[in-house]
């Protein structure tokens, strides 16, 4: 151990953001996965180009983790406002954008989301409403369709780690394999699935999302039992390093407000 | 000549909605500029068996779709942000008295698009190989779904490729921050699909926060992202975004956000704040009370509000506008 005290949600947000390399093209989601690509951008990657959905540039947020895109702790430093078709169009599903960090309510082994509801039981031949219905897509749908790559930022909990997610909001590798190739995506799918656990990586082949790394506080064991499907060992799967002093300081000059100290 | 288009909310309700219009609003993300006191009014004189388009959910379809006035609606995204998950709505769906279409935030303005260019199909490279294609809560027997996202070949590489069905709602209520009274207006913050869906809706009404004499629309006229030639009338409503935030003018309400989407949890609690927020709450002045003097004064002094000084001087008072 390194001796510094940070949370879990702090690694998992510091682990996103060290995916996140300088000068790439990068969208992030609202929420917690902002932070993460802030993070990124105050740590090791000044010249990272960063929009929002909503076709903010050039803006960091001021005071703590914005409330939404229009929210004034983003629009208060932007150098460009323009709109939809323009950042999750031109510049996501297009296949411009290098890299884009969205969350999920549920991911399956094959990296895709559910962000739309909870049915019990399968949904079956006809759609029926959820009984818990969630926030749908949102531009997650566009960013995991046309980035060239996505990182799914999620804690990792049982319930949330599926063989299969009842609903496919944003699709990752589909059923696997080359699947993803039959459709006329601009994007090339999912990275890694990092989590409050430790880190996932797609096999090259089947694309079947496998162990890659865990943290200094959480073990394979741990994992794997938080994991609804047999979730195998990758390759040189190792322990990720533990935040230096420079990263948990530059991440908490981002989160002003403390969203990711809140949970152990 | 161009004409002076401004009325009242109530005139613009009575004149331009019915029972079971297409409407459109929920102009920007779901925690920004939506034309929220239009809904509000929708509310007021019963409007009901709405067909919601909103390419974000926001507070507005929130609550129209607590109260029960809409029973279809399709979205990209249906939750508040950092705010949740928008409790009317939810209860709405779940208990299948609205059936909620779900899109992305890609795939409503390009279906926009289509509308406004008056397209047969929008070429799809999103929102396909997914249950958004698959799954239609309008035809919930079709699975997987024929007809809301089909598949056609493109004629150049013989490839299959998604075809969005173009939106041409009745009306769209729009917010912007500034208008001036023929129509033109300026939007402060991200224009997010305001630009596409005043060219796809049949017929536009501009909720303004504040007015402006059209020199300033001379004066910045790359800025006029909707002219008047497009616009029906316009209604000057400050804080009409209220909870959510209109950047330049005020920040979110946070309070309120979280109270207002707590009380839509629940039936009673509906009905309370349909009570308390919006009986009786028909002009400016009783609106701003409602809110509370102080918390305007405290919203007005937002870190964003110099996005407004380029346009202060032409600020028109209240009763130089008065409709």
């Amino acid at each position: 151990m390194s001796g510094l005290d940070y949370t879990r949600q702090e690694m998992m947000a510091i682990a996103t953001g060290r995916e996140i390399r300088d000068g790439e093209l990068a969208i992030f989601g609202v929420g917690l996965s902002m932070l993460a690509g802030f993070f990124a951008q105050a740590h090791h990657a000044p010249n990272v180009r960063t929009m929002t959905e909503g076709g903010v540039y050039g803006a960091t947020p001021v005071g703590g983790l914005p409330w939404g895109i229009e929210c004034n702790r983003i629009s208060s430093n932007a150098t460009s406002f323009t709109n939809a078709i323009d950042a999750l169009g031109f510049l996501v599903a297009s296949g411009r954008c290098d890299v884009g960090i969205i969350g999920a309510a549920e991911v399956d082994k094959f990296g895709n989301v559910n962000t739309t509801g909870i049915w019990e039981g399968p949904i079956g031949p006809t759609f029926r409403p959820p009984k818990t219905r969630l926030t749908g897509a949102g531009g997650a749908n566009d960013i995991a369709c046309g980035a060239k790559r996505t990182i799914i930022m999620v804690s990792h909990e049982r319930k949330r780690f599926s063989e299969k997610v009842a609903y496919i909001s944003s699709p990752g590798y589909l059923e696997g394999g080359d699947a993803r190739s039959r459709h006329g995506f601009n994007g090339g799918g999912p990275a890694a699935i990092v989590t409050t656990l430790g880190i996932l990586r797609p096999h090259p082949e089947t694309r079947e999302f496998e162990l890659a790394s865990w943290f200094s506080f959480s073990n394979i064991e741990e994992i794997k039992a938080n994991t609804g499907w047999d979730l195998k060992l990758a390759a040189g799967a190792h322990e990720a390093p533990e935040p230096t002093a420079d990263e948990l300081a530059a991440l908490r000059r981002v989160d002003e407000t403390g969203a990711l100290r809140k949970k152990g | 000549m161009p004409h002076e288009k401004l009325i009242s909310l109530a005139e613009a309700v009575r004149r331009y909605t019915w029972d079971g219009m297409q409407y459109a609003s929920g102009a920007a993300l779901p925690v920004g500029s939506d034309a929220i006191v239009f809904g509000r009014e929708l509310l007021r004189q019963n409007r009901k068996d709405l067909h919601a388009i909103f390419h974000c959910n926001t507070q507005q379809l929130n609550l129209l779709a607590a109260a029960g006035a809409v029973t279809r609606a399709e979205c990209g995204f249906s939750g508040l942000e950092v705010f949740g998950f928008a409790n009317g709505l939810r209860r709405a769906v779940e208990s299948g008295r609205l059936a909620l279409e779900d899109y992305s935030n890609l795939a409503i303005p390009l279906r926009l698009l289509g509308g406004a260019l008056n397209w047969p199909f929008v070429p799809a490279t999103v929102a396909i190989g997914s249950d958004i294609q698959y799954r239609s809560a309008f035809a919930p027997d079709d699975y997987p779904a024929q007809k809301k996202i089909p598949m056609v070949t493109d004629p150049f590489t013989g490839k299959e490729i998604g075809a969005f069905l173009p939106l041409r709602p009745d009306l769209a209520a729009i917010h912007v921050t500034l208008a001036d009274p023929l129509g033109n207006a300026i939007i402060l913050g991200t224009e997010w699909s305001r630009f596409e869906l005043s060219r796809a809706a049949k017929k536009v009404v501009l909720i303004a926060d504040a007015l402006v004499d059209t020199a300033c629309m001379r004066q910045f006229p790359n800025l006029v992202r909707i002219p008047d030639i497009i616009v029906e009338a316009v209604v000057h409503w400050p804080f009409a975004a209220w909870p959510q935030s209109s950047p330049g003018m005020y920040d979110a309400d946070e309070e309120h956000m979280v109270a207002m989407n707590k009380a839509l949890a629940t039936e009673e609690g509906t009905a309370a704040y349909i009570r308390d927020y919006i009986d009786g709450v028909t002009d400016i002045p009783a609106y701003l009370d409602r809110i509370g003097r102080d918390k305007v004064e405290h919203l007005r002094r937002s870190s964003t509000s110099f996005l407004l000084d380029p346009f202060r001087q032409w600020l028109l008072a209240a009763e130089e506008v008065a409709p």
